[in-house]
């Protein structure tokens, strides 16, 4: 196999960089102004808190949008080297720079954490200082206490980015030595490592999302959003790699069959979220019990339940269909802009989880979260340059690349 | 040689020809073949190796299957049956209320939905390919060459077949030896003999024919009689050395397989039962009572049951439940002069009274109704079923009711009465005592004269009124 190459071709586009500091402060203003609309656009003006709850809301929802992305990127580099797979050597760097922005976005975690200390129970309704409407709150005061909640928070972030850390390391020597002992090393600890993850995965899943209501608890909640940043990823993979073979590099790494492949996830992980959200939704429908059904009820009062039964189709249906099909996995205009769509889907997904708990559905509001979302992507891409810069975006010298390489897709 | 009767030409002799098959020492070297092939325009061709090997479908130029879409299609009737079939019997044919559903399709229909689309579609991939693939075969030509055999270890084939519309015996012979095989054969029509060795046919006959004797055995059982015993199977386990309650034994003099309790020994909650606190009455005073009343306290609690034929009409058709006099408790029964508990033993606050609504509203309400007029849902439900036979429970505000010592109510929570159940397992003593004075609390309110109004929150009674 000929790997010889432009050292170019690997390197991030010029004109990438130069946009850096265009797209941080544009993201920036959209952030302020999408939080501005969602603190100043409620209805009810004169009640400045419940502006504050749509604000740290909107915040944390936009937050876990954009973070999902990196925690989902380290599972992934895990698993392939859990799994010794080959057919992805040419696009893992991309989820390797993607995981290693996990210390950058522990500065975005800061705003969800500081007003914990200032006494703020908007967002984190155990952190009160007289806990009227909450049982569980009012009994677990150890467990859901700022100080513990910043001590989990703070595992949880050295656990990912040592392990991001490590990895990324590994990897990067590899580009020097093309030693085949970095790759082992790293297959062999990919599996207490995956076991691990999955817990502190989880654990933050319950900590920062599900603790907003802290009487409600679904043990699949970590899955749930397990199977929807996995989702989110590999759109994020997807959509990057375009970008890059537009700006006409990796033109020749990474192929129509990886394209498929990513595909293939993107629709199987479409599939398993809906698998893992429909079994929560089951077993609450069917069990019937108040303080479980409280989560949907919230989801469907106020206004939500036209934004709630649409995460369906926009969730479910539509991705499922459009991207069933082989040609359209294939040819990469159409997976692009399934992969926008199924994006955008992810955060409507994050929107549902945390935004109906801010309070009723209201338009400005929602507009302003969008408007931060949008922001918050920019910020997201922003760091990604920073991050990718004088980084090659393919690990040449991997020896499982020239698999890679001679990888296709059986015709079916 | 004659044109008429082809059949009969010595040339019949002569193995029909399927085809060229050349072998390779690698799957490059197969690939590059393939590629030739196909870009001669051949597409009646097949490669067989060890191994998958990446590429050939298109170096064979093999088309994409409609298999897919006859899965698609299958997946769908299959999501289609699922959904029509539950709609019609949960929703249409055979409404039955279950966990309080609504009928038809809801979430719990989206796990069968699932598996019958699953279903249908692993079905049809499974048999589609088989079909599409025209199996099952059980011979091929291609097997006639004994050095195909290494197609399953490390050879590699390329097989042309005459029946390719381009195919011409010369040319495809010229183009496969351009592409170096290690060989090239004709496949050859396999000329041994076809037809299966007697001894098989024979076997498999007496297969059929002994799979045949159980089913006859059954049928032949089905339709006659016998008067020999039972054959037991597991004889142990339906003769198994043990004695149930009430039975007769002789390994005790008294005859009895349940044994008394053993003087001395005190069982456990025994103790329990000798506090009023317990049982609603003392049971120190109740040797004091009158042995005709116990009697009739130890059987049923309650006397005779009142004339029923008085009450269903001479048609026999149901008539509805009497309102307020329940039977256990006719005019003329003598009433039951037991030493009750008169003073509640827990104290009457805010806490137990707060514990006693939330149990009567959870146990007590369904039936009686929160207010406890006898009127809970269940007994509306029944009501409206009309069926005749169902008792309004008992309201809490008739007299009778209204005069029992808290003791009785206790007692009535304790151990049932009537067809209300016993309680005793869902409510320990305490909260069974804080429902008795929520029912007290409740038959005040009935009844409650401005006396019983503290005279420092009388005025707030004429707030209310406005």
């Amino acid at each position: 196999m000929n790997l010889n190459y432009e050292k170019s071709s690997i390197e991030l586009p010029d004109a990438w960089r130069a946009k850096s500091p265009i797209l941080l402060s544009a993201g920036l203003v959209c952030l302020f102004i999408g939080m501005g609309c969602a603190f100043l656009g409620s209805a009810n003006g004169e009640d400045k808190s419940q502006g504050f709850r749509y604000l740290t809301h909107s915040y944390l929802a936009n937050f876990t949008f954009v973070f999902s992305f990196t925690i989902a990127a380290l599972f992934f580099i895990l698993v392939q080297f859990l799994t010794r797979a080959g057919w992805s050597t040419s696009i893992r760097r991309l989820a390797e720079i993607l995981m290693m922005m996990i210390p950058y976005l522990a500065l975005l975690f800061l705003p969800i954490l500081i007003p914990l200390y200032w006494g703020s129970s908007s967002l984190y309704e155990w952190n009160a200082k007289d806990i009227t409407n909450s049982v569980v709150a009012s009994k677990a005061t150890f467990y859901l206490s700022k100080e513990f909640f910043t001590l989990r928070s703070v595992v949880y972030f050295a656990f990912w980015i040592l392990a991001a850390t490590w990895f990324f390391r590994l990897s990067r020597a590899q580009d020097e030595s093309g030693d085949t002992e970095l790759s082992l090393v790293r297959q062999k600890w990919s599996g207490p490592l995956i076991m691990v993850f999955s817990l502190v995965t989880s654990f933050a899943a319950f900590d920062w999302l599900m603790s907003i209501d802290a009487d409600w608890y679904s043990t699949i909640f970590g899955v749930y959003l397990f199977s929807g940043s996995m989702m989110g990823f590999f759109a994020m993979m997807i959509i990057i790699s375009m970008l890059l073979q537009k700006a006409g590099k990796v033109q020749k790494l990474v192929t129509v069959e990886h394209f498929h492949d990513m595909g293939k996830f993107l629709f199987g992980f479409v599939m398993f979220w809906s698998y893992i959200a429909f079994s929560q939704l089951v077993l609450i429908w069917y069990a019937n019990i108040p303080e479980e059904t409280i989560w949907y009820q919230v989801r469907l009062d106020n206004g939500w339940a036209v934004f709630s039964y649409s995460l369906i189709p926009i969730h479910f249906a539509i991705p499922f269909l459009f991207l069933m099909s082989r040609h359209v996995r294939r040819n990469r205009i159409a997976l692009t802009v399934g992969a926008s769509w199924v994006l955008f889907a992810h955060w409507y997904d994050m929107t549902f989880l945390v935004m109906p708990n801010a309070g009723p559905l209201e338009v400005m509001p929602l507009f302003g979260h969008f408007l931060g979302g949008v922001g918050m992507l920019c910020i997201f891409g922003a760091m990604f340059i920073q991050r990718a810069s004088g980084v090659p975006l393919v690990a040449m010298r991997d020896p499982r690349l020239p698999e890679a390489m001679s990888y296709t897709n059986p015709i079916l | 040689m004659s044109e008429h009767k082809p059949r009969k030409s010595p040339e019949k002799k002569m193995p029909k020809a399927f085809g060229w098959m050349a072998e390779y020492q690698d799957e490059n070297n197969l690939l590059v073949a393939a590629r030739k092939v196909r870009d001669a325009g051949y597409t009646k061709t097949d490669a067989f190796t060890p191994f998958p090997v990446h590429g050939i479908d298109e170096a064979l130029g093999i088309k994409p299957t409609v298999l897919p879409f006859i899965v698609l299609s299958a997946g769908l009737t299959g999501l289609a049956t699922a959904l029509l079939m539950q709609w019609w019997m949960n929703g249409v044919d055979y409404k039955y209320i279950i966990s309080g559903k609504p009928f038809g399709i809801t979430p719990a229909s989206i796990p069968v939905a699932f598996e019958l689309t699953v279903l249908f579609s692993a079905f049809t991939a499974f048999l589609g390919m088989i079909a599409l693939n025209n199996l099952p075969k059980f011979s091929n030509p291609v097997f006639t060459n004994p050095r195909f055999d290494r197609a399953t270890n490390d050879r590699f084939f390329l097989y042309v077949e005459a029946k390719d519309k381009y195919y011409n015996r010369e040319s495809v012979k010229e183009l496969l030896s351009g592409t170096h095989p290690d060989s090239l054969d004709e496949v050859i029509e396999d000329t041994t003999p076809s037809e299966l060795p007697r001894p098989i046919i024979l076997a498999a006959l007496l297969l059929v024919v002994a799979g045949l004797i159980p089913a006859m055995i059954i049928l032949n059982m089905r339709a006659g009689f016998s008067t020999s015993p039972r054959f037991h199977v597991f004889f142990d386990m339906d003769f198994q050395p043990k004695k149930k309650a009430q039975q007769p034994t002789t390994i005790f003099a008294d005859s009895r397989i349940m044994r008394p309790q053993v003087k001395g020994t005190i069982g456990r909650g025994q103790l329990d039962e000798q506090e009023p606190f317990y049982l609603g009455y003392d049971p120190a005073k109740m040797t004091a009572i009158d042995n005709k009343n116990l009697s009739v306290f130890v059987s049923t609690q309650a006397a005779k049951l009142p004339d029923t034929s008085a009450q269903t009409p001479a048609d026999g058709s149901p008539q509805t439940a009497p309102m307020t006099t329940p039977p256990a408790m006719a005019p003329g029964t003598p009433a039951l002069n037991l030493p009750w508990t008169e003073k509640l033993p827990i104290d009457a606050n805010e806490e137990t009274m707060a514990l006693g609504k939330l149990k009567f509203e959870t146990y007590c309400a369904a039936c009686h109704g929160y207010a406890g007029f006898g009127d809970g849902l269940v007994h509306k439900r029944a009501d409206s079923l009309a069926q005749g036979y169902w008792l309004r429970p008992t309201s809490m505000h008739i007299d009778r009711v209204r005069n029992q010592p808290v003791g009785q109510i206790f007692h009535t929570i304790t151990k049932g009465q009537g067809k209300m159940a016993s309680y005793a397992a869902s409510l320990n003593p305490k909260e069974r005592w804080a429902v008795v004075l929520y029912v007290k609390a409740l038959q005040k309110s009935r009844n409650a004269d401005i006396d019983d109004v503290p005279v420092d929150l009388r005025s707030k009674l004429d707030e209310v009124k406005k």
